[in-house]
């Protein structure tokens, strides 16, 4: 689907001639000439105009009616009036409408002073009213959820909240009820309205009527700042701008960024804020002694490290997560690398260096836009609304607004199979067999085999193959893969045949079109490119010896190879795969130093030195969004008395080892940092700026990409090649062995899948708001392996292998797999990484 | 009568039933004509019968299927029978007895803005016409007149009927296309008009029974000689549902043009009780009213146009002088408030403020300025509101404050005063002010 292309015209507004885009609305166009229009439920971010509050309407010479502004597109030689006394009085006369029914309450109402209605009641209205009757009167205020309190009384029935949840978010919750003077919004079914992207309506609501349980009466428009800046709590990298009174942030707005966010925020980026105020935050240095972690002073704290580093003869590792800005896992991989002279450093990436560069290629990637303008998508095995969950809400406008076809390809049932044209399930952890199955559907290779080991049905993987082939119609389409780094996981086995697919949809060099990955760390992507790996340096360099990736070093430090640990907020415990081999390398390692913002059960069981790490509405720094672009993290309230920035601890520890890198200030972190990334070249925070900046748009930058011989030099000569359909050059990737969907099920095992919910973070744990919707395990399986086991919907069950067991509840899909049961991984208690898989059992609970 | 068309076999035992309408020359040489007409043609037909929109805003017919956009997209065609303006009951006989009229009229309408797929939606208030149609669309899909290939021409439609739950406002047809859909009965933005994108975002091409069961008597005596029938601008007979008032009230088919004096004296007998007449709605609870002065206007489009108001939907409801001008005011206010979807803001307001005011009028609470706020809150809402049902109340609303004022503010005095004596009755009795 291409972008619109605009047009400028030339029309009269108020008696002057003014430019504007062609089939602008014309409260839009009425800008360019300054003159406001004003209206309530105009919000082009929900999609087409329903001129419901006619407050814009304006008077347009040839028709004789007075026209919404908000619905009529500007054209060439129009000539409008908003300044006549017809106008005015209509537009009067709608205010005085408006507030018949509005408890004139403003100075007890939470929306006050930052209310459009009062705005535009000042600006257009009569000032007077002359309405003496009762007004309507509702129960008020009610919960409409946990997070969200509702005044149907203040309501002006304005339709954003019912349209955002009808047409956005599309989880159909939101209506409205009754007809006429009596209409009042609520659920459908009179349950509280609690969703990923509830909270959105509060910013959307033109009045006081939706407003934050949370930050209710916590403060007024002139008691507060707004600092803006970048959440960190996943991938997506939504743009913020924190509410801070006091040097306390008590909300979170959405900081509207086309290109990033759409103006978007889910509902942990918008209440997960409290967790930095919480009772539970680290705040000072501590010290293990006699097995405790004791408070102590910062000299305590860095001595204890300094001793242990420098004991360590080298024997360290370097952990990252997804938190870490680039400057932070610039400065741990020189500390850990050059300093100590280890190589083992980490961000949990999951592929090696060629890998990372072959899929990494500039020409290779799309753009988060390019979702809502491509012809067809493919998310392959990822979940959005769990992953990176704003672009769930760039997927379904694409789909709504502008057609595009959406096809997922996935283990576990995805929430936008509704919104597909088409969707394939294959089995959990057979990614590299059915990627392989999908590129030889290109390549006239065979698919059946493959197919079938990944637990596909052959039939639709050629089905999805002809579905990308043809979307674009006679001419090639434009394709984005949006995969999850889980994908991965197999290595070359699936970068091989993704990139062969990438290929044979011509999606090399073509804007519009490309992949792009969604890692599963929220800097993932800055923290490869700044050398966080343990087979290149900053970026993406090639040293001399590679060392451990994470699983590697948890072997490494369980064998006794390795004794002190660096964990850069992250906790292995919950956030690695494979939680037994980092329980043994915990309880091997002498030293484990970590930066943590909460006494998570690594920090609090094995850590011997925790610094306390700033929180995000502290921190400064640049991240990289998935799609490449730079953003700056910028400081909105200062640090607690006991909190020192990450990258002055490990400054501080660099030089205390006798490296002096002069870091004086983040800045130079982020100068050293760019100079030394060759595709970074040029770049300063200044260019940076507000909204960002995609590194690879320039072609000198997107040049200085590591160039590389071997595979990844056939792999690019086949995807820059294009061929549509033809037998390729380059040797088939041998058929992954895996297990077929259907040996799970003949010995009565399951295979095992594992996702992160979106409410799965200590963030949200932390948050006295939000603790209401954090997970607790349970097991998705189909109703038939749940008959089979005898188990009903609502149980308590085991889940077990090797002998390793969760507890959890078993949940039945009927859109679930046979032969496949999905748990949760990243929560504290019964995570999905005790277990080892592939295959799992599932029994009854004994009860305890 | 002679000029009945619509009106002809009405009464025929039987007619209802497949065989009897056939009998009577249903489904036979006219539609046969229509099918191999090319679809042109036949759209030009209509437009030279001049057969104008019979379910209220009175739009060319065939003009409008004109508007339908060529090509291979899905069309379709509704036939709006919720009819539920007040005083509006002639499309329920045509459909109590005639339905096969319709489908055949609906056919033809299908065939000439090329829909293949069509609706009737009517009112839930008329389970019995529904369950005739039901009947009626079985025989015909049985006999072949539906579904494929339709008497064998190279010609197919699909027709369902689908039962309304009882909202005025799904009679307006973007309220409608959103209650077919399954939506929430709400008028939609226009532009896009529904020949543009109706139904499912595809073209839709909406009548009211009345004027798609006109079609084949059109093409049975062609455009030409249909025209001849009424007057300039408003071809053709109409029925008219009078009620109110009169002496025999009822559906009436007659020859557009004719005086409205002829028929309430005439047809409907005059006055109950031989009473003056006060007042007047000529089309319908939505049309502003008119008086015993306009009598000898000619009930056609244009000449009630010019008098300021509509013929709407032909429904003539009669008040006469015994009856208070406010109490028929807060009635038809009352109506309206109940019947606003609420989602534009003049008409959701507007309405309730309304009926408030007058409901004081009426408890003795209101004074003469309350009359004037109330003449500028119709104001308010005229031509400002997203669909016609605002217009609807304030219309006729502000037509009687303007002819009636005298009556309502003696109205307005008595009701204070009335008020003020059973206040004073009421202390002297002790019933207010004693603490019980």
């Amino acid at each position: 689907m291409p972008r619109p292309e605009r047009k400028l015209i030339t029309f009269s507004i108020d008696g002057r001639e003014v430019e504007a885009p062609a089939n602008m609305m014309l409260v839009d166009a009425a800008k360019f000439g300054d003159v406001e229009i004003p209206v309530f439920c105009y919000e082009p971010k929900l999609g087409a105009p329903v001129g419901a509050c006619r407050m814009c309407l304006v008077d347009i010479e040839g028709i004789p009616k007075l026209q919404t502004g908000c619905s009529t597109p500007v054209k060439d030689g129009m000539v409008v009036h908003t300044q006549t006394r017809r106008v005015k009085d209509a537009q009067q006369s709608v205010v005085e409408f408006l507030l018949i029914n509005h408890p004139l309450d403003c100075p007890v109402c939470d929306k006050g002073g930052e209310c459009p209605l009062q705005d535009v009641s000042f600006g257009w209205g009569g000032g007077m009213t002359r309405f003496v009757e009762p007004k309507r009167h509702f129960k008020k205020p009610l919960e409409l959820s946990p997070l969200i309190a509702i005044d149907r009384e203040r309501c002006i029935l304005c339709y954003r909240c019912v349209r955002f949840s009808q047409e956005l978010s599309e989880d159909y919750q939101l209506v409205l009820h009754e007809r006429s003077a009596a209409t009042f919004v609520g659920t459908f079914d009179g349950h509280p309205y609690v969703a990923p992207f509830s909270g959105n309506i509060l910013e959307l609501c033109p009045v006081g009527a939706l407003t934050s349980m949370p930050y209710r009466f916590r403060a007024r428009p002139w008691d507060i700042e707004n600092a803006g800046s970048v959440c960190t709590l996943c991938p997506a990298q939504c743009n913020v701008a924190f509410t801070v009174r006091d040097d306390r942030v008590l909300r979170v707005l959405a900081r509207e960024n086309e290109e990033v966010d759409d103006g978007w925020l889910c509902d942990k980026g918008r209440f997960a804020y409290q967790s930095i105020h919480a009772e539970e935050r680290v705040v000072a240095p501590m010290v293990r002694e006699d097995g405790v972690l004791r408070e102590v002073t910062w000299e305590r704290a860095l001595e204890a490290a300094k001793a242990a580093l420098g004991g360590a003869q080298g024997r360290i590792a370097g952990l990252a997560g997804g938190e870490t800005t680039n400057e932070e896992g610039f400065l741990l991989q020189r500390l850990v690398r050059d300093v100590h002279g280890s190589p083992h450093v980490d961000s949990g990436a999951g592929l090696d260096r060629s890998g990372l560069l072959a899929l990494g290629d500039p020409g290779l990637q799309a753009t988060v836009a390019d979702l809502e303008f491509a012809h067809t998508v493919l998310v392959l095995g990822t979940e959005p609304v769990d992953d990176a969950p704003i672009l769930d809400l760039r997927l379904r406008k694409g789909v709504r607004r502008n057609r595009v076809k959406l096809a997922v390809a996935t283990s576990r049932p995805s929430s936008l199979d509704p919104n597909a044209t088409l969707a394939v399930r294959y089995a959990p952890g057979a990614e590299a067999a059915f990627v392989t199955a999908l590129s030889a559907a290109f390549y006239g290779g065979a698919v059946d085999e493959p197919a079938q080991a990944a637990g596909a049905d052959a039939g639709a993987v050629h089905e999805l193959a002809t579905l990308l082939r043809t979307s674009g119609g006679d001419q090639p389409g434009d394709v984005v893969v949006l995969y999850g780094q889980r994908v991965l996981a197999e290595g070359e086995a699936v970068t091989a045949p993704l990139l062969k697919l990438a290929g044979a949809l011509g999606l090399s060099g073509r804007p519009g079109a490309g992949l792009l990955g969604v890692p599963t760390a929220t800097n993932g992507r800055g923290l490869r490119e700044a050398g966080v790996l343990p087979d290149a340096g900053p970026g993406l360099t090639a040293v001399p010896s590679a060392g451990h990736g994470a699983t590697g070093i948890a072997e490494a430090t369980a064998a006794g190879e390795l004794s002190v640990l660096y964990l850069l907020h992250t906790d292995p415990l919950r956030d690695e795969p494979q939680r037994a081999v980092w329980e043994r390398a915990l309880e091997a390692a002498t030293h484990v130093i970590a930066h943590a913002g909460f006494l998570t059960e690594t920090i609090r069981e094995h850590a011997t030195v925790v610094f306390p790490a700033e929180s995000y509405a502290e921190k400064e720094g640049t991240l990289v969004h998935p799609d490449g672009r730079l953003q700056r993290l910028r400081p909105a309230i200062g640090r607690p008395a006991g909190v020192r920035a990450a990258w002055q601890v490990l400054d501080e520890l660099a030089r205390s080892a006798g490296a002096e890198h002069g870091v004086h200030t983040v800045h130079s972190a982020t100068q050293q940092l760019f100079a030394a990334v060759a595709f970074y070249a040029g770049l300063s925070v200044d260019a940076i700026g507000a909204k960002g900046v995609r590194w690879w748009e320039d072609d000198a930058r997107a040049a200085a990409w590591p160039q590389e011989s071997g595979l990844r030099a056939a792999i690019s000569d086949l995807v820059a090649k294009t061929p549509l359909s033809r037998t390729p050059d380059y040797e088939e990737a041998p058929t992954p062995s895996g297990l077929g969907a259907a040996d799970g099920a003949t010995n009565g095992a399951l295979r095992l899948g594992t996702y992160q919910s979106i409410w799965a973070a200590a963030e949200v744990e932390a948050s006295p708001a939000l603790k209401f919707l954090h997970p607790h395990q349970r097991v998705e399986l189909s109703p038939a392996d749940a008959a089979r086991l005898g188990i009903e919907h609502g149980e308590h069950v085991t889940v077990g292998s090797a002998g390793a067991t969760v507890e959890a509840v078993a949940h039945l899909r009927n859109e679930s797999p046979a032969g496949s049961a999905f748990l949760q991984s990243g929560i504290p208690e019964d995570a999905a990484n005790v277990l080892q898989g592939p295959l799992v059992e599932i029994r009854k609970a004994t009860p305890k | 009568m002679s000029s009945a068309i619509l009106f002809k076999d009405i009464d025929e035992p039987g007619l209802g039933t497949l065989a009897v309408y056939q009998r009577r020359g249903g489904y036979g040489d006219v539609l046969r004509k229509g099918l191999s007409m090319p679809r042109e043609a036949l759209v030009n037909e209509l437009v030279e019968s001049g057969l104008r929109g019979r379910g209220g805003a009175g739009f060319s017919m065939g003009k409008k299927a004109s508007f339908m956009p060529k090509g291979g997209m899905d069309k379709y065609l509704v036939c709006n029978a919720d009819e539920s303006e007040p005083g509006t009951f002639k499309d329920r006989e045509l459909m109590t007895k005639s339905p096969h009229m319709l489908i055949e009229g609906m056919i033809l309408a299908a065939y000439a803005a090329g829909a293949t797929k069509s609706f009737i939606y009517i009112r839930g208030e008329y389970a019995q016409q529904a369950d005739i149609l039901d009947a009626a669309v079985a025989e015909a899909y049985a006999d072949g007149l539906l579904g494929e290939n339709i008497l064998g021409f190279d010609f197919s439609l699909e027709l369902v009927v689908h039962r309304g739950a009882g909202a005025y406002i799904c009679g307006e047809e973007t309220g409608l296309l959103d209650s077919l859909e399954g939506k929430r009965g709400n008028p939609r933005l226009k532009p896009p008009f529904p020949a543009n994108q109706g139904l499912y975002q595809g073209p839709t091409l909406i009548n009211n029974v009345e004027t798609l069961m006109t079609i084949p008597h059109i093409l049975g005596m062609g455009a030409a000689k249909y025209a001849e029938i009424g007057v300039e601008n408003s071809t053709g007979t109409k029925l008219i549902s009078v009620s109110g008032h009169v002496k025999r009230p009822g559906n009436y088919e007659i020859e557009l043009g004719m005086s409205a004096r002829e028929i309430i004296y005439g047809l409907c007998g005059g006055i109950e009780g031989d009473h003056e007449v006060k007042l007047w709605f000529p089309g319908g609870s939505s049309s502003p009213v008119l008086t015993s002065d306009d009598l000898d206007l000619g009930y056609d489009f244009d000449s009630l146009a010019k008098a300021g108001s509509m013929l709407g939907s032909g429904a003539i409801i009669v008040v006469d002088d015994q009856t208070s001008v406010v109490e028929v005011c807060l009635k038809l206010a009352k109506f309206y408030r109940h019947e606003s979807c609420g989602k534009c803001t003049p008409c959701r307001e507007g309405t309730q403020w309304t009926v408030k005011m007058l409901e004081r009028m009426k408890s003795g609470t209101a004074t003469p300025m309350d009359l004037d706020i109330m003449a500028s809150v119709q104001e308010q809402i005229t031509g400002h509101c997203l669909c016609v049902l605002g217009d609807a109340m304030a219309m006729p609303v502000g037509s009687m404050i303007a002819k009636f004022r005298p009556e309502f503010e003696e109205y307005i005095e008595a009701a204070r005063e009335r008020a003020e004596r059973e206040l004073v009755a009421s202390l002297d009795a002790g019933l207010v002010g004693s603490a019980t």
